[in-house]
């Protein structure tokens, strides 16, 4: 079948390329960072007398889960705007396609090959880091959020959504123009996330202007609101002293992730790579 | 009989790029087994056209049929091979990786695909090379491994835009002799070159494309409506001799550059042989007589020099 070999020459391309190396190398080199600054940090550590140590681990794991994945979250949206935003513009540009799409091979099954390609490789990436990364704080706290998949799940869903977007952009646009639109567009949903958190204290009179205009931003790029419900189950089992720390910060969510979003973001990572295959298939190459 | 089933069938094409006209009401027809070339200057369309054909470029108007079947059927592209006119591959394959990939997009698998590899790789002079990455090939290299994936399907039909870019002398005649070697298999050619001596060796009929317009079309010879120059070198010139030669040829003229020298305009090659026994009865001696060779450059030049003229 044709999705499937163009799959498998994506994954050779991507295993060939450099770039995808050179982010699991530095993967590996912020694990080990972390993992090395983590045990000095919890060694050296001693908890207020009110608490048992095991607690103080506890929360210290709850505490470390939320910046540890974010990491994650991050590596992995990096990784995902630069492997894919030229899916498809890329060799539009350099022209391979003039050989590959006049063989008998339906221009979907390019697209969609590729795509496939692309959501095992980020998807397995994220997968692995995550669970990497909560095994070094497990293993130095025995923390281990009891929603964690759920929490993986939610950042699995930010990953389909950035390449929804790029492998669409990709289909329309060149490569230098779909990067920078999906950059300020990634860039732009954090920044709303902070200016939401600081409004209701700098300027209450504002605060349903920009709590709406950050909704109109999570519905263009709902990765960062994904992030957030994410950052729910990642904490939603700890101590009561984690629980005390709940409070909303850039980072970090009081609340679950609301139905409607999710469903919406599932839409658009389905949705998005739709019409990039639609574009593909009437653009002259 | 084969020659008469068609191989390509272009009706009405008809392609603009938003405002820009690049094809304009252009139809021809191929046939099995012929080869078929397609010349034109920078910008004439030919490319847009090659591009309609192979599915590349969508066409705005007009019907296209490749070996009887619309251009996206995938049992024709099985059938047909194309050579880019850049070879614009990718260049962290190495040579063998890259025929399998190809290969396997064709449904070839296994023994025969590999066996089919070694067959396509000594054809273009790449034995030797499957280890090689596409990123150290010259552009030469690139243009034969290039034809090879166009060669791996064995197709009734292969498509070339501008085979012979990049190659050096010796790489052009072996592509010659390679297209030579298809044409005589049966294998029907569309060729897309600015090559006119490939063109006119290889090529059974021409079409002379220029702004988007087919301008002549037919087998070389039948493109020349002008008389045929012959130059003759004698012993003397003699009024008797320009009298008699002026009943048997449309003109006469000394050569200013060479002295004894008759340079003599006549309809076709009989009338040439006229001249030799009108040089024999006038007792001249006749030390040459040469044709001038109409070349498919000058028919070319010409054609596209009178469009320019009339447009």
């Amino acid at each position: 079948m044709g999705l499937l070999l163009i799959t498998r020459f994506t994954l050779h391309e991507a295993m060939r390329k450099r770039i995808f190396l050179a982010v699991v190398v530095l993967s590996v080199v912020l694990l080990l960072g972390f993992a090395i600054l983590f045990n000095f940090v919890v060694d050296a550590s001693n908890g207020p007398p009110q608490l048992s140590h095991d607690l103080f681990l506890l929360g210290i794991g709850g505490f470390m889960s939320i910046p540890a994945i974010w990491l994650v979250y991050l590596l992995s949206s990096v990784l995902t705007i630069l492997l894919t935003t030229n899916m498809l513009s890329g060799e539009i540009d350099a022209g391979t396609f003039t050989i590959i799409v006049p063989k008998p091979i339906h221009r979907f099954e390019i697209v969609f090959g590729k795509w496939l390609c692309y959501v095992l490789l980020l998807t397995a990436y994220t997968a692995s880091l995550f669970f990497v990364f909560l095994v070094v704080i497990y293993l130095k706290t025995n923390y281990w959020p009891s929603d964690a998949l759920r929490a993986l799940g939610i950042l699995e869903l930010a990953v389909l959504v950035l390449m929804g977007l790029t492998t669409c952009g990709s289909a329309f646009v060149p490569t230098m123009v779909n990067g920078a639109i999906i950059l300020v567009l990634f860039i732009g949903a954090q920044i709303s996330s902070f200016i939401n958190l600081i409004a209701p204290f700098v300027a209450p009179s504002a605060k349903d202007n920009v709590q709406n205009t950050t909704i109109v931003i999570s519905l263009i790029m709902p990765t960062d609101a994904l992030w957030h419900g994410s950052s729910f189950y990642l904490t939603s089992g700890a101590s009561t002293l984690l629980q005390a720390a709940h409070i909303n910060t850039p980072f970090t969510s009081t609340e679950p992730i609301a139905a409607a979003l999710l469903v919406w973001a599932v839409i658009y990572a389905l949705v998005l790579p739709l019409c990039g295959a639609w574009r593909f298939q009437y653009r002259d190459l | 009989m084969k020659q008469q089933l068609p191989a390509i069938e272009v009706e009405g094409l008809y392609k603009a790029y938003h405002h820009l006209i690049a094809v304009e009401n252009v139809s021809f027809t191929t046939y099995r087994g012929e080869a078929f070339g397609f010349l034109g200057p920078n910008g004439a369309g030919k490319s847009t056209i090659v591009k309609i054909i192979t599915g590349l470029v969508a066409k705005t108007q007009g019907t296209v049929r490749v070996l009887g079947q619309p251009i996206n059927s995938m049992e024709t592209r099985r059938r047909v091979g194309y050579l880019p006119e850049l070879p614009n591959f990718h260049r962290w394959l190495k040579a063998q990786e890259f025929l399998e990939f190809h290969g396997h997009l064709y449904g070839m698998r296994g023994a025969a695909l590999q066996k089919r590899c070694r067959e396509v790789l000594a054809q273009v002079g790449l034995a030797g090379k499957e280890k090689q990455k596409l990123g150290t090939f010259s552009k030469g290299m690139l243009q034969r491994i290039g034809l090879a994936q166009a060669l791996l399907n064995q197709p009734d039909l292969i498509i070339l835009d501008e085979p012979v870019s990049g190659l050096d002398p010796v790489g052009q005649h072996d592509m010659r002799t390679i297209l030579l070697h298809l044409k005589a298999e049966g294998v029907s050619i569309f060729l897309n070159s600015h090559q006119l001596a490939d063109v006119e060796a290889i090529c059974d009929r021409v079409a002379i494309i220029d702004k988007g317009h087919i301008l002549k079309m037919g087998p070389p010879q039948s493109l020349f409506d002008e008389p045929l120059t012959i130059d003759i070198h004698l012993n003397a010139i003699t009024h008797e001799l320009l009298h008699k030669l002026g009943a048997v040829s449309l003109s006469v003229r000394e050569d200013p550059d060479a002295p004894c020298h008759l340079l003599i305009e006549v309809q076709d090659e009989e009338q040439a042989a006229d001249v030799a026994a009108v040089v024999h009865t006038c007792g001249l001696r006749l030390y040459s007589l040469a044709p001038r060779h109409r070349s498919l450059e000058h028919l070319f030049l010409n054609t596209i020099d009178m469009s320019s003229y009339q447009g």
